[in-house]
């Protein structure tokens, strides 16, 4: 009985089998030039017919088909879209598992056939060689609040945390590392690097981000050497998508109040603009641990944004502006840096202004290729004080990226090759020291690109000439292979490096009385990077569910290390010596239970050493593990979503204080804690309201302040902090948008 | 023990026969065929429905065409759900789509667009 129902069940399988899945996207011609996909769009309800079985089926709204193939194979399929050129596949046996990618090329040159659909809010994309996880606009709603570090609240790869007790900042993570080795970019164009690495993240309110992608592992060699760890890439709103209007107003029990405002709109049938305004204010001072310093410091912040985008017969053009400004003062009740007084205060300003252009030529008779150059020019200065140090940084950056992109006989060997040049001033003064420095860097890379039906390979070589430290290689490969339909396999390997920026990238380390010692000169930080992922999807009654584990292992052949173990006194940097590395092992079980309730959970662990004060031993403040779950249910009529995440933060090694009278039997480590946040958010027509609660269970760490009795005495120490320092935060918000005309 | 079984089902059919009574005043269930093509079909017709008065939800699944109404008998008739419907430009069951509405469609959600 047995071995015929598993031969029933193998003869049902095998019937599976003879179907086939696929994506269709479809291509504009204005806009192949840019070097990503970004005019790559999934269509949602092309046609896919099998010309043996005249049987035919529609995409779906992620663009996906699946097709039950003839059993004569080889069989052709027809695919169609609205206003796309018709393509046809001609699928072979060995082509029954495999999960294809369709490109159709569009028929005009402002194809804006397709109708919004909804994406998924969060997944990684099935199609990507590198393991790709997207945020999308409905999972970027999930935490209303406020800026791009909280937009990673909802997502188990990336960590933020807060890195002293009286700045406010934010720092970010990826496989226990710091956010340095993480190379952010603005649609393709580096971005929060050098001065702004520790404060940047609050300069980008999350309602102007249409989308965050977040890739492990070293990226694609076309936008740089320094994506050590990871790469994010952040998507804005586009002005040939916008709302026409869009205003937000939040505001938080502690005083906080923020406003957004964006909009625009089709100019001519050749120009679209838009335009971001932010500004945000807390000028409350709050202490409700009573140790008489601000747990949040007063804030003022303003950013704005202009952009455009031209299209032409033969040229496509994006150029824009941003400025933002912001001001900070923390450190003990009352302080005020216009007076001088004797209490301890942290006062940070930082000015930015930054302006970009992409433009791109294409070929209209080869639509496979296409010259699209990136530029950038950016100044930023940073001013901070942390009692009586000071700190000084002007950093001044001008980028150029041209790529070519192109194909090898057919579409399935892809070419894409270019050469940039980096100009970066970058000045750092901390109290009197000095520390100037200018880099000319002129690079060049290739990247090929192999797409066959179950595997796909990246590899890629960048070769970037350092005019202080000399020739740098950086070789990348990447592959995915699908072993079946509903299960990925992907690999990366890499090599990056950076410059580090010693003053800024460690700039809470100011918040001790510890002194800065550095007995060598930096050396910049070269890391090597492996890792692999295992992607299955499964269904849950037609409803897509997907299981992932992935392991990273990052090296370092050198990095600026941080030692705080060799003594009490002080914070020695140094080039490595020695071993240091991480692991990151994460797994995550997407789950769509019901059709309006879905579950994610997921686990993290990390094994990240260094050596420090002589030994191999865990990096300070880094949880070993981290444990998520988010449950998100919205009501049939969309009109009431509701969320709820918590994460559970394992033990961290924390530096050693018990030299001190109050921390004799601290056995420096953390505590296990759970943050838990909450969101309902209503929606109608035009408005929506969301009432949100940010660390629901009240965890706070107990004396975040070292020596806080006195500020400027040797004991003190503010960057000991591993948990919230505020409890319970109320938010509210309103949203109101006027929707882009449709066509 | 069986008893308190019996009393218990009895209750529970009580109920039903309760819920069933009040039906006709509370949320009911209906499903329209319509002429709906593509995603962006079910925006349009999810995003009116959703919002008008005494319906509760509505569902659309553009494969099937079928779309799923929950509502307030009392409130709104199922005649004039499908009169907003066809006031789309979308025919609901008898009722056919309003021939100005429907034009003004993008090409997708017109009939038979996806098959172009």
């Amino acid at each position: 009985m047995k071995i015929k129902i598993s031969i029933v069940f193998l003869l049902t399988s095998f019937q599976i089998f003879s179907q086939l899945k696929g994506v269709i996207y479809g291509n504009s011609l204005i806009s192949q030039n840019n070097e990503k996909n970004q005019r790559k769009e999934i269509i949602v309800g092309a046609k896919v017919k099998s010309l043996q079985t005249k049987k035919g089926t529609i995409s779906s709204e992620e663009g996906l088909f699946e097709i039950v193939l003839s059993k004569n194979l080889p069989d052709t399929l027809v695919i169609s879209a609205f206003g796309y050129y018709n393509d046809t596949l001609i699928v072979t046996k060995k082509d029954r598992f495999a999960l294809v990618e369709i490109n159709l090329y569009a028929d005009k040159l402002l194809p804006e056939v397709v109708a919004s659909a909804k994406r998924e809010g969060h997944g990684i994309f099935k199609l990507k060689v590198l393991q790709v996880e997207n945020i999308g606009e409905g999972e970027l709603r999930k935490a209303a609040c406020c800026n791009l570090s909280e937009s990673f609240e909802t997502n188990a790869s990336v960590d933020v945390n807060i890195t002293d007790a009286v700045s406010g900042a934010k720092k970010i993570q990826m496989m226990g590392l710091d956010g340095v080795y993480t190379q952010f970019q603005f649609e393709n164009i580096p971005y929060l690097r050098g001065l702004e690495s520790s404060y940047g993240l609050n300069s980008i309110p999350g309602t102007w981000i249409e989308s965050i992608q977040i890739t492990k592992g070293t990226g694609n060699v076309v936008n740089g050497y320094e994506s050590m760890a990871g790469l994010i890439n952040l998507e804005l709103k586009k002005p040939e998508n916008i709302e026409r209007f869009y205003f937000n107003f939040y505001g938080n029990r502690l005083g906080r109040a923020e406003v957004n405002l964006h909009g625009g709109g089709k100019v001519n049938s050749k120009i679209h603009g838009a335009w971001f305004v932010h500004g945000a204010g807390l000028q409350n001072q709050i202490d409700e641990n009573k140790d008489g310093f601000r747990d949040v410091p007063l804030s003022k912040n303003f950013a704005f944004l202009n952009r455009w985008r031209y299209d032409g017969k033969k040229m496509e053009a994006q150029f824009g502006f941003n400025t933002n400004f912001e001001d900070k003062e923390g450190g003990q009740l009352n302080f005020d840096p216009r007076k001088i007084d004797t209490l301890f205060g942290v006062h940070i300003v930082n000015r930015h202004l930054d302006a970009f252009a992409k433009t791109g030529f294409f070929f209209p008779k080869k639509p496979y290729q296409s010259i699209g150059i990136v530029y950038n020019l950016k100044f930023h200065q940073s001013e901070a004080k942390f009692g009586n140090r000071t700190f000084f940084g002007e950093e001044k950056r001008a980028y150029i990226n041209a790529i070519f992109d192109g194909i090898i006989g057919n579409t399935n060997h892809k070419i894409k090759s270019g050469i940039s040049f980096i100009y970066a001033d970058v000045y750092q003064k901390l109290d009197s020291i000095e520390l100037p420095r200018v880099e000319l860097v002129p690079g060049i890379y290739t990247e090929y690109t192999y797409s066959g039906t179950r595997c796909t390979y990246i590899a890629g070589s960048r070769l970037d000439y350092h005019n202080l430290y000399g020739l740098q290689f950086s070789p990348r490969l990447h592959g995915k292979f699908s072993i079946n339909e509903n299960l990925d396999f992907r690999f990366t390997g890499g090599k990056g490096f950076r410059v580090s920026n010693m003053v800024i990238d460690n700039i809470s380390l100011l918040a001790t009385s510890r002194a800065w010692i550095l007995d060598t000169i930096i050396k910049p930080e070269v890391s090597w990077n492996f890792g692999g992922s295992i992607v299955k999807d499964f269904f849950i009654k037609e409803r897509k569910a997907s299981l992932s584990i992935d392991f990273y292992h990052t090296r370092f052949e050198n990095q600026l290390v941080v030692d705080r173990d060799r003594d009490h006194n002080s914070i020695y940097f140094t080039n490595l010596q020695g071993k240091s590395f991480s692991n990151s092992f994460q797994t995550e079980l997407s789950l769509p239970v019901l059709k309006n309730f879905d579950v994610r959970m997921a686990f993290k662990y990390l094994d990240v050493k260094s050596e420090l004060a002589g030994i191999i031993q865990d990096q300070v403040m880094i949880p070993k593990y981290r444990a998520f779950i988010n449950l998100a249910y919205f009501s049939r009529n969309k009109r009431w979503e509701y969320d709820f995440t918590t994460s559970v933060y394992g033990k961290s090694r924390l530096h050693d204080v018990s030299h001190l009278a109050n921390y004799m039997d601290d056995n420096n480590e953390s505590k296990i804690f759970p943050i838990i946040n909450a969101q309902i958010t209503h929606i109608y027509k035009s408005w929506d309201f969301y009432l949100g609660g940010e660390n629901i269970g009240n965890y706070r760490q107990k004396d975040p302040i070292v020596g806080v009795e006195n500020p400027f005495g040797s004991d003190f120490d503010a960057t000991r902090v591993w948990a919230p320092i505020l409890g319970i935060n109320v938010y509210t918000g309103v949203r109101y948008k006027i929707k882009k005309k449709k066509n | 023990m069986k008893k308190l079984m019996f009393l218990f089902l009895a209750l529970l059919s009580l109920q039903n026969l309760a819920a069933q009574e009040s039906k006709s005043k509370k949320a009911q269930k209906a499903t329209i065929m319509t002429s709906s093509e593509c995603g962006n079909c079910k925006e349009r017709i999810e995003g009116k429905l959703n919002y008008t008065k005494g319906i509760v939800f509505s569902e659309l699944n553009y494969d099937s065409k079928e779309l799923v109404v929950k509502f307030k008998p009392n409130v709104i008739s199922l005649e004039q759900i499908k009169k907003i419907v066809s006031e789309l430009g979308y025919d609901a069951d008898e009722i056919k789509a309003d021939k100005k509405a429907q034009n003004k469609l993008p090409l997708c959600c017109q009939p038979g667009g996806m098959k172009k």
